[in-house]
């Protein structure tokens, strides 16, 4: 009964209801190393992020041995950042959550299996990421438990272009 | 051919110095020169060397320095075979997988006076202790180099002998000296420091018993054993498809002893909540430490990221 999520006038009120930003963008080339910001990034259709390490193609990723195609770009809430800090006490930085896109005003857990505009690319949401000790082990701080559940969000890329720090993130209808 | 997983940082070598006395200087880089896995002073990074050996090295540079790691390393002919596969086998070049950094140093705005006691080569980690400290600024220290008669990485070690921040002890000529004079009475605002031979870290140990832990910092040539829970216990993962017995050693993982075994296993977490690992059990008392899998879900399976036994030998539908 509760497989999808209806259509009617209060979902798609609710569809409409969020308009989100993009706050940092970070790639990085291979597993282990540190995210690098960045002002703007190029996604690539079907494949991923210029120069980050699960474009597909090259396969450089700590995971890239599980191959999948919904992870071509990753996202992650601003707000799970100011939670870990007045929830947990937990300074974590954008640039150590190793997602590529760090969003604001965006219900990432709510758009899995939806469609949505980053800027001018259009991604498919995917499935949600999980937490992992590989994170734990490169940061060095305990988040693992503080991060179920609101861990980002897999992404494929349906159209592609490049997406700039303070590009809008809107529904696709 | 099935992809396997990345496990190290791949670096190459981008410079090779022979330093004298038997001593070389690597330099380790990312492929496109990107920054490396953050380091705190003093830090040490596992080596995968091409003949397949693991070795152990403390990083020379400065956490600052941070898209390079420098290893020293001295060539000793009678050694376990890292620093020989180092000095005769590796070139500028070569891709060598490290591991992340680990140890060092955590800065401790409490530490007024820094008192490092090196052996020989001992004094690598001190190097990028010290270039960290005197560029940070704010805090004192001496560093105390004991040698026989050559100073090891002498010319790295100029700039901070002509600051008059080394003080070296050749012990050809005036004996070993007396570790608890150099070290003196500390107190809550200095850290004492020491790496060298076995000998010299097990005496620094006992000069410094007393002393609140957090204020002595030891490094080993040779990692002592690790810390195990003492109520962890081996036990055999008897594989029921293939016939294999894995032995699980005492707070190791079963999914690293299966992963040693070459067993192939899927993971992805590793923490217990994603279920990519999930396997079969047949017989003996696992113990549980996954999030996801319902009662009835533990009685037939199990997550090896977590898992561990109750009883001596587990069988798992493998």
């Amino acid at each position: 009964m509760l497989d999808t999520i209806g259509a009617g006038p209060a979902h798609n009120a609710v569809q409409l209801a969020w308009t989100g930003v993009v706050r940092f963008l970070h790639l990085t080339p291979r597993a282990f190393l540190p995210m690098r910001a960045a002002e703007t990034i190029t996604l690539v259709a079907g494949r991923g992020i210029e120069g980050d390490r699960y474009m597909i193609g090259n396969e450089e990723g700590f995971y890239s041995h599980k191959p999948e195609e919904g992870r071509q770009v990753t996202l992650f809430e601003l707000e799970t950042l100011v939670a870990l800090k007045r929830d947990a006490g937990i300074e974590l930085g954008p640039e150590e959550h190793r997602r590529n896109v760090t969003v604001e005003g965006v219900p990432l857990n709510h758009l899995v299996g939806r469609r949505f505009w980053l800027g001018e690319t259009l991604l498919e949401a995917t499935r949600l990421s999980i937490p992992c000790r590989h994170i734990e082990e490169i940061t060095g701080k305990a988040i693992f438990d503080p991060l179920i559940n609101r861990s980002g969000l897999n992404c494929k890329i349906l159209r592609g272009g490049i997406v700039k720090v303070g590009d809008a993130v809107r529904n696709a209808a | 051919m099935k992809a396997r997983p990345i496990t190290t940082v791949k670096t190459v070598v981008a410079g090779i110095e022979e330093a004298g006395d038997g001593i070389k200087l690597f330099v380790l880089v990312d492929p496109d020169r990107w920054e490396l896995p953050p380091f705190k002073p003093g830090a040490h990074i596992d080596l995968h060397l091409p003949n397949g050996l693991v070795r152990t090295y403390s990083l020379c540079n400065e956490p600052a320095d941070s898209a390079r790691y420098v290893i020293a390393v001295k060539r000793e002919a009678e050694g376990r075979g890292g620093s020989r596969a180092l000095h005769d086998d590796v070139r500028i070049g070569d891709v060598v997988g490290v591991s992340l950094p680990r140890g060092g140093l955590a800065p401790d705005a409490r530490i007024a006076r820094y008192v490092l006691v090196a052996g020989g080569i001992g004094v690598t980690p001190f190097l990028s202790m010290a270039r960290h400290l005197e560029r940070t600024g704010g805090a004192e220290f001496t560093l105390h180099l004991i040698v026989r008669e050559e100073v090891p990485l002498s010319a790295h070690l100029g700039a901070l002998i002509e600051a008059g921040r080394v003080v070296v002890h050749r012990t050809s000529r005036t004996g070993r000296p007396d570790l608890a004079a150099l070290v003196g009475t500390g107190g809550a605002e200095t850290l004492v420091a020491c790496c060298g031979p076995e000998g010299m870290t097990d005496d620094f140990e006992r000069v410094t018993a007393a002393w609140p832990t957090a204020n002595v910092h030891i490094e080993r040539f040779v990692a002592p054993p690790p810390v195990i829970d003492p109520d962890a216990k081996p036990f055999t993962l008897s594989l029921a498809r293939t016939g294999t017995e894995i032995q699980v050693r005492a707070g190791q993982t079963m999914l690293a002893a299966l992963q040693e075994g070459g067993i192939d296993i899927a993971t992805s977490c590793c923490g217990g909540i994603c279920g990519a690992c999930k396997v079969g059990w047949i017989e003996g008392k696992p113990v549980h430490r996954d999030r996801i899998l319902s009662p009835y879900e533990r009685e037939r399976y199990l997550m090896v990221c977590v898992a561990g036994s109750e009883t001596e030998r587990l069988v798992l539908d493998l």
